[in-house]
């Protein structure tokens, strides 16, 4: 609200400022603008970084003071995404990966989310589960694709069981520490109501744990996406992973990066949809 | 079982140790008996640490007591009856809610038709001088007004009894002042009942029927003055100007003072 009135105030002041022309400038639009001048200022000095250090690696490649062989060069890599873009394969390797990662992202979080909400209903659940928790959380990831690919095959299925298994207990955490950490204060007000358990869940432990979740929703699309990778390392036939893998295995370096640039781009897409999907969720809280 | 003509709140010597079981145990209430009685307003003052909200978490049932009787109209329920209202120094309002949302919060709970809440909820609103804000985030309302809210949705669900804990500790002065003003206006207009918890001396006195003055930590009742101001009950600053308010402050702050150096 006091941002819309300010606005408001430097709206009149602005009218005013028409007739006459002594009125100093409102401060809101010098301070509005200080900030764009800031934004503008850091997405500079990132460019800036990026570019030395592209500049670099190709100056040294182009000069045999690093090996072209063994550390490709931005030159080389732009090559191959141009190929990789030409043949077709970016697009359906990146596509495979995306749905992968998809699916186990939100196959993981709503299973995860899910129980880990749940399990505020029942002390005596919660602390019979905690140790089996703590344990599956333990499992390195990796350990556990052999067995995907037994179960679930060499296809879809078993990198989006990967995906989900890199999620669902961190998801489980996030949630449960969420709905466990509402003011007790609050809660007691919502009983003084006369409100139940279940409206005490609904009203209140669900949408106080969405801060929580959202963070939880921003940590595990990266880790859904190293899931499906680990995945597609492991046995595939198309995806990312399996671009990364092969071309590693032929010494392609240059493509390898090609395909872990790719692979960042996706991570920064998802990442991206998801803040905007909790800015449109939780439109209360302040971003 | 309640009859209606029995004072709403009638408390026999509560008492309250904290894990009595355990080898430190702290006894925080040792014995209480007061009574509320239809449209009264009476205040709880005490040294602070005094186990002042813990008293008012024992009438809530929010906790166990340890001995003692409370008689809510007459019959002993354990927890909160649900002609009572609650409210504490935090507003506590849900920040994803809107100012109107809050306040329809209880009547939700109660099972109110939308509509109705929704109407009774913008009256409420607007009695208490938040026209204009229903439909602000928490975030985006000052302290004063997020307060009013708090009021608001503890007078939605239309309490007979209203319990409050130090309810305009955290605001300046003169949002206080109007506060307690308003507050005044919408109990008295109603006969409702109020206890009021707090540790401000002028705002008891200014505001109630009579205070009870509590001792320190284990807290017993020191005294109980009946307050006898001879002004519209309502005006907080016509309470204050009265000659016998000086007077009641200083005997009540004397009965606080005695205590502090013991």
């Amino acid at each position: 609200m006091n941002i819309e009135r300010r606005d408001i105030a430097s709206a009149a002041v602005d009218v005013s400022s028409d007739a006459t022309l002594t009125v100093p400038k409102p401060h809101r639009r010098g301070r509005r603008f200080r900030a764009l001048r800031g934004n503008v200022l850091v997405l500079a000095c990132q460019i800036a970084v990026l570019v030395v250090l592209l500049a670099s690696w190709q100056f040294a490649t182009a000069n045999s003071a690093l090996s072209a062989f063994l550390f490709g060069s931005p030159s080389a890599i732009w090559g191959f995404l141009v190929q990789m873009w030409k043949d077709g394969s970016l697009l359906t390797d990146t596509r495979i990966t995306a749905l992968e990662t998809l699916l186990g992202f939100v196959g993981g979080n709503v299973l995860g989310t899910l129980v880990g909400l749940a399990l505020w209903y029942s002390r005596f659940v919660s602390r019979v589960v905690q140790p089996f928790v703590v344990a599956l959380g333990s499992i390195p990831i990796i350990a556990l694709a052999p067995i995907c690919i037994i179960w679930f095959g060499t296809g879809l299925v078993s990198k989006v069981a990967m995906a989900t298994l890199s999620v669902v207990v961190v998801a489980l955490i996030t949630a449960y520490k969420g709905a466990m950490t509402v003011d007790v204060d609050q809660i007691n007000l919502m009983r003084t109501l006369g409100a139940s358990k279940g409206h005490i869940f609904r009203k209140l432990i669900i949408p106080a744990s969405l801060g929580d979740i959202f963070a939880g929703l921003k940590l595990t699309v990266g880790f859904a996406l190293i899931g499906a990778i680990i995945g597609e390392f492991m046995s595939s036939s198309e995806g990312l992973g399996h671009a990364i893998f092969k071309a590693g295995s032929l010494y392609i370096i240059p493509k390898v990066f090609a395909a872990l640039v790719v692979t960042i781009a996706l991570a920064l897409c998802l990442t991206y949809v998801v803040g905007k999907i909790e800015k449109l969720l939780t439109p209360w809280r302040q971003h | 079982m309640a009859d209606p003509t029995d004072p709403p709140l009638v408390v026999s010597n509560l008492k309250k140790i904290f894990g009595e079981e355990t080898d430190n145990a702290s006894e925080v209430i040792a014995n209480i008996s007061l009574s509320l009685g239809h449209g009264e307003i009476v205040s709880v003052v005490g040294p602070s640490g005094c186990g002042k909200s813990t008293l008012l978490n024992l009438l809530c049932g929010l906790t166990p007591r340890t001995a003692g009787e409370i008689f809510w109209y007459g019959g002993t329920s354990t927890g909160m009856p649900k002609r009572a209202g609650y409210m504490l120094q935090k507003d506590l309002l849900l920040p994803w809610r809107t100012a109107l949302k809050n306040v329809t919060l209880g009547l939700e709970i109660h099972n109110v038709p939308s509509g109705e809440r929704i109407k009774r909820a913008r009256q409420l609103l607007d009695t208490i001088g938040l026209n204009g804000f229903h439909d602000y985030y928490p975030s985006a309302l000052s302290g004063g007004m997020r307060q009013r809210v708090a009021l608001a949705r503890t007078l939605a669900n239309e309490p007979e009894v209203l319990l409050l804990d130090e309810p305009f500790a955290a605001l300046d002065f003169q949002t206080k002042l109007v506060l307690e003003n308003d507050m005044a206006r919408l109990v008295r207009s109603q006969r409702r009942s109020l206890l009021l918890i707090t540790h401000d001396v002028e705002e008891a006195v200014s505001l109630s029927d009579r205070v009870v003055v509590l001792t320190h930590r284990p807290a017993r009742i020191r005294a109980i003055h009946e307050i006898n101001i001879d002004v519209d009950r309502t005006d907080m600053m016509a309470a204050r100007e009265s000659p016998y308010f000086t007077e009641y402050i200083r005997s009540i702050w004397s009965e606080l003072e005695v205590q502090r150096r013991t």
